[in-house]
């Protein structure tokens, strides 16, 4: 798999928007990664879930992106809510100190249960 | 192959020129059997300090060289960035503030703070114009070391 591409693609489960996340996110991309949630969310979604399961590759540009969308998903009365992180990408949330300012479920399905 | 041995590598001050750092440090870990989890690490850490020498280094911008030297050695691999932006010693970056109670971390200050984590050593030196700034991993190099770990 390529590790040096950023994807994205988004598909619905009833009211939740999930967007797909793949590859590298990076200071040279991240900010493609706000746009897109930031235009999610003036499109008016409310519950937007992050699945990372596909991430290979990240540095703190990916968080800096993450806090500043759920802000700007708080005042608009939305969440952002995170799924399927693992392994080394999980770590680097952790040494961040940043695994308990988001909210953050298991899988995918884990997370659809709970909404 | 007898180590220790060099990569040199130089990118220019755009972020675009990122990824490219990232893939050289991949075929030299590749290349020298080192195991995934300091390799992932180390990328990181790389990723980090360059990303903030091309943000931070040079204020008044212009086109400038980042050159990057990766050592396999026998015991681990070093990173040292040169650059003759504004002096700049890692190690004093200042420390994040806790967030208050309910409320979420400030950005700022992130990477710095995964970058001790995710090397052993971060040294620094001032040399002529240059930033020197070195990242050390540690680990077992050779095909034994890279095989041995569960991917």
């Amino acid at each position: 798999m390529k590790k040096t591409a950023l994807r994205m693609e988004d598909s619905r489960a009833g009211p939740v928007c999930i967007l797909s996340i793949g590859g590298r996110i990076d200071s040279g991309n991240a900010a493609d990664l706000l746009d897109r949630l930031n235009g999610l969310l003036a499109a008016g979604e409310k519950t937007i879930l992050l699945d990372f399961k596909e991430v290979l590759y990240l540095t703190s540009a990916a968080f800096r992106v993450l806090l500043v969308a759920t802000d700007e998903a708080e005042r608009n009365a939305a969440r952002v809510v995170l799924c399927g992180l693992a392994g080394q990408v999980r770590e680097l949330f952790e040494m961040g100190g940043l695994l308990e300012a988001f909210t953050v479920h298991g899988s995918r399905e884990d997370a659809l249960a709970k909404f | 192959m007898s180590l220790p041995q060099t990569t040199h590598i130089v990118i220019r001050n755009d972020i675009a020129d990122l990824a490219a750092v990232t893939s050289a440090m991949e075929r030299v870990g590749t290349e020298y059997g080192m195991p995934k989890t300091p390799l992932f690490q180390l990328q990181v850490a790389l990723d980090e300090m360059v990303s903030n020498v091309i943000k931070y280094a040079w204020p008044a911008g212009g086109a400038h060289d980042i050159e990057i030297r990766i050592t396999a050695r026998d015991e681990g691999v070093e990173v040292e960035i040169i650059d003759d932006g504004r002096m700049f010693d890692p190690r004093d970056a200042p420390k994040r503030d806790k967030p208050l109670p309910g409320k979420r971390p400030q950005p700022g200050g992130v990477g710095a703070q995964m970058t001790k984590q995710l090397v052993d050593r971060i040294d620094y030196a001032r040399i002529g114009s240059r930033n020197h700034t070195t990242l050390t991993k540690r680990c077992a190099l050779g095909p034994a070391a890279s095989s041995g770990e569960q991917s």
